[in-house]
């Protein structure tokens, strides 16, 4: 019923194709303004407080947003934000139509054995964004090779890396939270990408060289590892 | 020469959008808009990238009328104020609306589908040459708009004038 009633209030989203349902939202494909635009909707949760629900689902939508345009702002490539529903609670957002993950892209590498060589330099470029992200004070929450886009831009020109997801994205300055920031990518990327313990070194060392900020946050980095361990030993 | 878009949230509804150059009663036809004779917004060129950026605006403006959210009296001063990066309402009719001594005029109707937009009236009204809206990029002040819209030559690595643009309408009443 609560699903029904978010959609009376964008009964657009009935055109749309869903592409990915998930606990907090669902993401869809359409065109919005005659342009491919991708619509994340957060729906109402029903074990929650409606009052409650309400509030949170504000925030995170409008926390999703600023992280967006502040990165935007500092040079780092992200999905455009078209419009923003906060009543359905929608954001409407630039479909980078013909990209691929970086998941899809280091997967599709090793398995045709392709130069390992251009894997290390993407390793090496999205070090140099995330550093850049957290020199801005962005934590992402939900890092992951899925949520990292690479755009083929002019014929020749490198692919742009472009970072998308940013619904569990949080502003803060502590080494702490970039520190967990790197450690949830760590874990996501040598378990989605067999043998890329050296690959993902790579991207910690473009991360120290691109950032003043980074030893505390790799010091950080390393407690979490072994905080982790130290979990799974117990647990 | 005018673009006419229908919108896909409220398909009920058209803009059509009409550009004139060499316009010699710009304080004349404020005055008409001001009076109800001209309904539609009436904005600088100068500011406008592209007709995208009026798509948003208008789109926007819809939605925040229908949800009972407008900051302004009208849906045309909303389209207005939604193009502007900041929540002066008197700012954005200042830098966005026409001037009594502009050059050239971005006309912008918001009207029922089935209703005729009756753009012979304007076109009438208007003492200038009317020339394709696409052709909005010829009149765009570019370093007047990133001044306005703070855009750092960094952020223009990473995408168009016109992204920088449209984030910030987008995301203004938040950030
Ligand atoms: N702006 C975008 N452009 C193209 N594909 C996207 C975009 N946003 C999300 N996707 C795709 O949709 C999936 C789910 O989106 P998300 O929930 O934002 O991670 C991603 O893994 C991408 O494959």
């Amino acid at each position: 019923m609560a699903l029904d009633s978010n959609r009376a209030k964008m009964p657009y989203l009935n055109k749309c194709s869903l592409i990915k349902q998930g606990a907090e939202a669902r993401v869809y494909r359409g065109i919005f303004l005659g342009k491919p635009t991708i619509i994340k909707e957060r729906f109402p949760k029903l074990y929650r407080h409606a009052v409650l629900d309400e509030k949170l689902t504000h925030r995170r939508t409008v926390q999703e947003v600023r992280s967006i345009l502040r990165c935007r702002k500092a040079g780092i490539s992200t999905p455009v934000v078209y419009f923003v529903d906060y009543t359905s609670h929608c954001i409407f957002l630039e479909d980078l139509v013909g990209s691929i993950t970086v998941r899809d892209h280091i997967a599709s590498s090793q398995e045709s054995g392709q130069d390992p060589v251009c894997l290390s330099s993407l390793a090496e470029e999205m070090g140099k964004i995330l550093a850049k992200m957290h020199d801005e004070d962005v934590v992402h929450g939900d890092l992951t090779t899925s949520n990292m886009l690479l755009r083929q831009g002019s014929e020749d020109a490198k692919p742009d890396l472009v970072l998308i997801d940013f619904g569990l994205s949080f502003t803060s300055a502590l080494p702490e939270d970039k520190g967990v920031d790197l450690y949830v990518l760590e874990k996501a990327f040598l378990s989605t990408h067999p043998n890329t313990e050296q690959l993902f070194q790579r991207l910690l060392k473009s991360y120290t060289h691109a950032s003043k900020k980074a030893p505390a946050v790799i010091k950080k980095l390393d407690e979490v590892r072994l905080r982790g361990r130290k979990r799974s030993m117990v647990g | 020469m005018q673009l006419t878009s229908t919108l896909e949230l409220y398909p009920d509804y058209s803009v059509t959008q009409l550009l004139f150059k060499d316009v010699k009663n710009a304080a004349e036809l404020r005055k008409n808009a001001m009076e109800g004779l001209v309904q539609g917004a009436l904005i600088n060129p100068s500011m406008i990238v592209d007709p995208f950026q009026i798509l948003v605006a208008s789109n926007k403006a819809i939605h925040l009328q229908k949800t009972g959210k407008m900051k302004t009296r009208s849906l045309f001063s909303e389209i207005i104020y939604n193009l502007s990066p900041t929540n002066n309402i008197s700012e954005a009719f200042k830098r966005f609306g026409i001037s009594d001594d502009d050059g050239a005029v971005y006309v912008v109707l918001v009207y029922p589908k089935e209703e005729a937009a009756d753009i012979s009236s304007i076109v009438s009204r208007v003492k200038g040459q009317q020339i394709p809206a696409d052709m909005i990029s010829t009149l765009t002040d570019a370093a007047k708009i990133k001044k306005l819209y703070k855009v750092s030559p960094q952020e223009e690595t990473n995408g168009s004038l016109l992204d920088a643009v449209i984030c910030r309408m987008a995301i203004k009443d938040v950030s």
